[in-house]
């Protein structure tokens, strides 16, 4: 299978005078992967994440997301990658003033769909987190879980050909955590998406094979 | 409260310059109808030794447009009575052929005084009376006035157009979190500045309905029981309905080249 992800000698940093966080890391991540990243706090598993999305460019190395080098790409080419990305954060980052059924459509909204495929599209998702009674509410009147459920709906939106997720369960009750697992594993399943996970510590219960890299020391190993 | 009070601190800018712009169009109209006015009033006294006809004239001088021979006949009979020896027609074969001139827009001091030295150059005119010097002054405090004005109008459309943009500031800084999202989920600049754009153009219409309605109601109420009657007889310069449009276009390019600065200018922060 093809490399969805792809890193030679990839070096991160945000300022050209600040410390590299990742240094000359080498690695490969093929479609079809379920990637779990793990690190000590603030051993840059977050700003690699950013790299895959286009907020932080390479500071040296080479970096290809989809057919893109990361390091070039422009920001007409960065904006179509991105709607092929569902990305995943840690606080949720719901829009507060938009209901939740406008919230899991954004994907829909950004690609021009109009309000009847909209429509139908936000009671397809709800269904699937199982939140289809809150559709006319806002994020924050909901709890934790609930509001993840609605960011992993909101990812899954558009049958997105990567999903990468910083931290989703972080901040979540164990029932809510096992929720979006088993949202993510049917869609790696199910849906072919490619997942990459940025959590502390992998679940327990996993039905599906899975790949773990681990950041130490600015490197990027595989664990196996 | 919030919601007017941000509302208001757009939509003040934006009526400054309006009614800024506003003002220097009823002012170039009344300035324009002045002109007029003393271009038709306006007239040159030619005395030429041969007979001239306008094309002649034309000749020596492309801004005159009309020209009316002075008949002397009446005054040359009434002379010759007077004389004995005589005649009327030996009168008439002395005195120099009068001419009135007057011209297609209204002209200045040193523009008179060029036409007037080329009129008397030309050969077969032997003088030329100039009139109407009297307009001048009162012509030249209007050049003035109008000057102030303009300059004034800039220099207020350029202080508000920063207030204008410092709103903008204001309201995508309360929407950046949204706005933020949707760049990660790759959405265009135009849609993500689509709420900016709508509230500011919302915004942009309450002040040119607001000016418009203001200069209206001069025109078409207050000026009946003004007791102005300069203002009176020329209450159709104070408010034309193209204002209207022109008023609306330039609040809408306000509104776009302020978005435009505001969003372009602002870089993705990493979330
Ligand atoms: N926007 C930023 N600007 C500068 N330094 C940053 C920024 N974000 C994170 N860092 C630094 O980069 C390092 C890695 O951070 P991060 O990727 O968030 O770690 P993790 O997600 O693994 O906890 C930290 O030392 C952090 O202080
Ligand atoms: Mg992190």
């Amino acid at each position: 299978m093809a490399n969805i992800i792809s890193a030679s000698h990839l070096t991160l940093g945000y300022g050209n005078n600040d410390a590299d966080i990742i240094k000359n890391a080498n690695f490969k991540i093929k479609k079809g992967d379920f990637v779990f990243i793990t690190g000590p706090s603030g051993s840059g598993k977050s700003t690699l994440l950013r790299s895959f999305y286009g907020q932080l460019r390479p500071k040296s190395g080479n970096l290809l997301v989809g057919a893109q080098d990361m390091g070039k790409i422009s920001k007409k080419k960065l904006q179509e990658l991105r709607t092929h990305f569902g990305i995943i954060f840690q606080d949720y980052k719901l829009i507060n003033e938009w209901s939740v059924a406008k919230n899991v459509v954004l994907p829909l909204v950004i690609a021009g769909y109009n309000a009847d495929v909209q429509e139908t599209q936000a009671k397809r998702l709800l269904k699937h987190v199982k939140l289809s009674e809150h559709a006319d509410r806002l994020p924050l009147e909901l709890s934790g879980g609930e509001q993840q459920r609605i960011g992993v709906a909101r990812a899954l939106a558009k049958n997105p050909t990567l999903i990468l997720a910083d931290e989703p369960t972080g901040n979540l009750d164990e029932y809510s955590s096992n929720v979006i697992w088993d949202l993510m594993e049917n869609a790696n399943e199910q849906l072919d998406a490619t997942v990459v996970v940025v959590t502390h510590r992998i679940p327990n219960i996993f039905s599906i094979p899975y790949r773990h890299l681990i950041i130490e020391n600015k490197g990027i190993y595989e664990v196996h | 409260m919030k919601y007017i009070k941000e509302h208001i601190m757009f939509i003040f800018p934006m009526l400054a310059i309006l009614l800024g712009i506003e003002s220097s169009m009823v002012f170039d109209r009344m300035s324009r109808d002045y002109e007029k006015d003393l271009k038709a009033d306006y007239s040159m006294l030619v005395l030429a030794n041969t007979p001239m006809k306008l094309s002649g004239f034309q000749q020596l001088d492309r801004r005159i447009s009309s020209m009316s021979r002075i008949e002397k006949r009446t005054i040359v009979q009434e002379m010759a009575q007077g004389m004995s020896g005589i005649s009327a027609e030996d009168i008439m074969q002395a005195l120099p052929h009068f001419y009135t001139i007057h011209f297609g827009r209204y002209l200045d001091v040193q523009e008179i005084d060029k036409i007037k030295h080329a009129l008397v150059a030309s050969e077969g005119i032997e003088k030329v009376e100039t009139f109407g010097k009297s307009h001048n002054s009162s012509y030249h405090l209007f050049i003035f006035i109008k000057v102030v004005l303009w300059t004034f109008v800039g220099f207020m459309t350029f202080t508000s157009l920063f207030l204008v943009i410092k709103q903008m500031e204001i309201w995508q800084f309360s929407h950046r979190e949204r706005m933020q999202v949707m760049e990660i989920f790759g959405a265009s600049t135009m849609l993500r500045s689509g709420i900016l754009f709508k509230r500011a153009m919302i915004d942009a219409l309450i002040a040119t309905v607001l000016t418009s309605g203001l200069f209206a109601f001069l025109r078409f109420v207050w000026i009946k029981q003004s007791h102005i009657d300069l203002l009176m007889q020329k209450e159709a310069l104070l408010f034309a309905y193209e204002d209207i449009a022109i008023l609306g276009g330039i609040a809408m390019s306000i509104v776009i080249t302020s978005v435009i600065i505001v969003v372009i200018g602002s870089k993705e922060r990493k979330l």
